[in-house]
């Protein structure tokens, strides 16, 4: 047995606090180890080529390098030993930064530490087995959740590579919050316009959506999901319906409409907006006179192709695709819980999406600009910034959009209606981004006044006008502003649903509520559940242009995974010893992954894992009454020599 | 005549300010409430909430910025230091946490001991030490006490003098009258 050991500098992040050259020393020491060296950045080629030829002249079969994590690098150290033809699963990594000299300070300490690291790592790497991968099919073809954007623009990339896509949208059209939009920042087109292009991705002939359905269930694995949608039922039959809305205008129901912020109605059976994909209605059961009273029946008398069927029935369809991209946006923070700001006691304060809708030209008004209490023009308007962002009582984090939209609200307030007074009150401006803070300029140019002061409080006077309060930190006087409405520039959070489908994924989310990606920085569109991909806002806040980024992110991570028709798989996975296991079930119980199943053999029942489905837990191996449940890589006698080591004195 | 302003040096100032009120903020509040100070993003959400602000020279959010900054004899002396009444809508207000109105009670604090408690202040504290109550009954409370079939005194210092002259021995005791300069002689405030 020869073992190598190589320590990592990493810059100065292990060597400024660990003594490496003494380290290195002292690995020399060990049984079984015939080289030990270090180097500034292990990871690099250089520090790689060291390995190599020492697995070349000294004849190495085990390797162990002192590093960083191995979520970080195993991969890049494995790689090396099977390129030199070495197995891959003879190494360990000794993790002497993440648990060593990234939380102590003690430098004499530290090194110490390091010593037993190595020690363990190498009495671990002993007793390493040589593994083999396991080689699985995969499906080719992706579930996009979500048809807002982000979710459109993920299917259309992949779609146009040659894969099948499956899109599942909650609401009965495709377009998501930007078809809600009046005007984009910075370049002030028209949101419906430039996404017309992409919705048409309901012609495509790789494209099939399914709308105004949910995710029920997901089974399987990376590169062979089978997905259970929940089609929930329509009462309009799809093949039938000709999209030439009579239903929705000879409905006699009026309901607020959801879609315009309740500033405006919609019909019982109804499309969300007139250019709608699909442009089928959908009845709302809940509303409709037929399910309320037993009578009416007008749309189905008028409907000339008599789509209309009241009995429909939620369907299940079954999908069978190899990679998921979760594009579920976000929903905007309802500010009625910031009491002082009279969110839903005063008519004239409206939220950000709300004054979207109040001046786009398929909104309520027709883009009129009437405030609700009245009907009046208003003149004087007051945006405030920051409402459930930035505050430690709702949202800790900064909702990144809120500053550019506001900015361009108020620029258009000013282009169309010269003669009005538009305040914004910000905290700071965050206009980083292509063209952004130029915008930005160009709206002070045109007069619109910011005021850098979170705004205390908003009162309701009795003519329906409001009176805000705030510091102008700027001169440090206190202000009283007297407008006819306010805008409150509300906060993004995780789409309503988030959390359920959350746990039918098996993916994680952070503490702010947005699904979490497998690292910040270099893997910002994968989730730590191989083979989910994230899009858009589901995992952040972040603007259509950041947006669109992201999920040509996502769909290229996924093309990765499905352009292929085989992909491997680690083999740490638990095995039963069949001489030994007397097929309790108890292991069976506690797997959260189902890869368990309890199966006969010659008479008696024993378990069998599924090593695919595994993920290596050991739940099943602590639950096992007679140690016949074992994990490969971690198997107790490994586990048990490193515990050895550790209680060892260097 | 041009009003001159001289440039302030921030390397002059006394920057253990800060660490100094911390300090002795958690001698009475523990160390996470005073340690709030340091998070203020200067957004104003509490001066404009501030009932006192509203006609007063008082910013709240200023003084945290001259504290943090190390304003210390300034913001130790400042008459505004006084204005505030407690109410805390800015502390409940305040989207970083900062635990604004204990801070302004430490700053006092401090500011009491270096002899800057406010005139109002020390004739409040006077009412105290000779009545056990900062606002001290009257005729009219007792009257409506009367009507509301409550006995005319409550069961206070007001109607126990020997709990008075017990707090009179704290007051003594802890040198709350030096700090107030009242003259047990003539029961008054040495210097009003």
């Amino acid at each position: 047995m020869n073992i190598g050991v190589y320590v990592c500098h990493c810059g100065t992040n292990i060597a400024g606090v660990i003594d490496v050259e003494k380290v290195t020393e002292y690995a020399t020491t060990l049984d079984g180890v015939v080289v030990a060296r270090n180097y500034k950045y292990m990871c690099s080629d250089p520090g790689k080529d060291l390995i190599r030829s020492d697995i070349k002249e000294n004849n190495l079969d085990r390797v162990v390098v002192a590093a960083c994590s191995p979520t970080m690098h195993e991969k890049t150290y494995r790689d090396v030993m099977e390129e030199m033809g070495g197995n891959p699963f003879l190494f360990e990594m000794a993790n002497i930064r993440e648990q060593d000299s990234w939380v102590h300070t003690d430098k004499d300490m530290a090194t110490e530490k390091a010593y037993d690291l190595v020690r363990m790592a190498v009495a671990k790497v002993r007793r390493n087995e040589p593994l083999e991968r396991i080689e699985i099919p995969v499906t080719q073809r992706a579930l996009i959740i979500g048809g807002g954007v982000a979710g459109m623009e993920a299917s259309l990339d992949l779609a146009e590579q040659g894969y099948e896509v499956i899109m599942v949208e909650k609401e009965q059209s495709i377009g998501g919050h930007m078809s809600q939009l009046t005007k984009t920042f910075p370049t002030l087109d028209c949101p419906m316009c430039i996404l017309a292009p992409k919705m048409a991705l309901h012609e495509h002939k790789n494209i099939t959506i399914y709308s105004f359905s949910e995710i029920e269930e997901v089974s399987g694995y990376v590169g062979n999901f089978e997905v259970s949608i929940r089609k929930k039922a329509k009462s309009v039959i799809e093949d039938l319906c000709n999209g030439c809305g009579l239903c929705q205008e000879k409905c006699p129901t009026k309901v607020l409409s959801v879609y315009d912020g309740k500033l405006g109605t919609r019909k019982a059976i109804y499309t969300l907006f007139p250019q709608a994909v699909p442009r089928i209605p959908v009845l709302d059961r809940e509303n409709c006179l037929m399910f309320t009273k037993g009578t009416c029946g007008v749309c189905k008398k008028v409907c000339p192709t008599d789509a209309i069927d009241y009995d429909q029935q939620d369907e299940i369809i079954t999908e069978k695709v190899g990679a998921i991209i979760v594009a579920t946006g976000y929903a905007e923070y309802d500010p009625t819980p910031i009491e002082e700001y009279g969110y839903g006691r005063y008519k004239n304060v409206l939220t950000g999406l709300q004054f979207e809708r109040l001046t786009n030209a398929s909104g309520p008004t027709l883009g009129v600009l009437k405030r609700p209490s009245d009907g009046a023009t208003p003149k004087r308007f007051a945006f405030i910034q920051c409402v459930g962002s930035r505050d430690v009582n709702t949202q800790e984090y900064c909702s990144k959009v809120c500053c550019m939209y506001t900015v361009k609200n108020a620029r258009l307030l000013r282009d169309e209606h010269p003669e009005s007074e538009v305040y914004i009150f910000y905290t700071d401006v965050r206009s980083a981004g292509k063209g952004y803070e130029e915008f930005y300029k160009i709206s002070q140019e045109k007069g619109v006044k910011f005021i850098r002061g979170r705004v205390s409080e908003v009162v309701g006077l009795p003519d329906d006008n409001l009176l805000l309060r705030t510091e102008d930190t700027l001169t440090g006087d206190v202000y009283e502003v007297e407008v006819d409405m306010a805008i409150l520039a509300c906060a993004l959070l995780p789409a309503e649903g988030s959390d359920k489908l959350r746990d039918i994924l098996k993916i994680s989310e952070g503490t702010d509520g947005f699904f979490m990606e497998a690292h910040p920085k270099l893997r910002p569109v994968d989730t730590l559940t191989d083979g989910i991909y994230l899009a858009g806002c589901a995992q952040g806040p972040r603007d259509i242009a950041d947006t669109v980024v992201h999920a040509k992110g996502a769909a290229s991570g996924a093309s990765v995974l499905i352009s292929h028709t085989k992909m491997s798989l680690d083999p740490i996975s638990a095995y039963s010893d069949e001489s030994v296991c007397r097929g309790c079930g108890e292991c069976k119980l506690v797997c959260q992954f189902g890869a368990i199943e309890i199966e006969p053999l010659n008479g008696r029942l024993i378990a069998k894992v599924n090593e695919v489905l595994c993920k290596g837990c050991g739940a099943c191996v602590g639950a096992c009454c007679n140690g016949a449940m074992s994990i490969r890589h971690f198997k107790d006698e490994q586990i048990n020599s490193m515990i050895e080591a550790a209680m060892e004195v260097a | 005549m041009p009003v001159i302003k001289s440039i302030i040096r921030l390397n002059d100032l006394d920057t253990n300010f800060v660490d100094e009120v911390i300090e002795t903020g958690s001698e009475v509040f523990g160390e996470e409430i005073p340690k709030t100070i340091m998070a203020c993003m200067q957004c104003g959400r509490c001066s404009g909430s501030c009932p006192s602000g509203r006609r007063t020279a008082f910013r709240t959010r200023k003084i945290y910025r001259e504290v943090v900054l190390g304003f210390r004899e300034k913001v130790l002396s400042s008459d505004e230091l006084w204005y505030c009444t407690t109410c805390y809508t800015c502390q409940e207000r305040c989207p970083r946490g900062v635990k604004t109105t204990e801070i302004i009670r430490i700053l006092r604090n401090i500011a009491a001991k270096e002899g800057y408690m406010s005139k109002s202040h020390k004739m409040a504290a006077g009412h105290v030490f000779r009545t056990g109550h900062a606002v001290a009954i009257n005729e009219e409370i007792q009257n409506v006490r009367e009507e509301l079939g409550l006995s005319r005194l409550p069961p206070t210092t007001h109607s126990h003098p020997e709990a008075l002259a017990k707090l009179q021995d704290i007051l003594r005791k802890t040198h709350f009258d030096e700090l107030v300069g009242f003259d047990w002689e003539t029961m008054e405030l040495k210097e009003v």
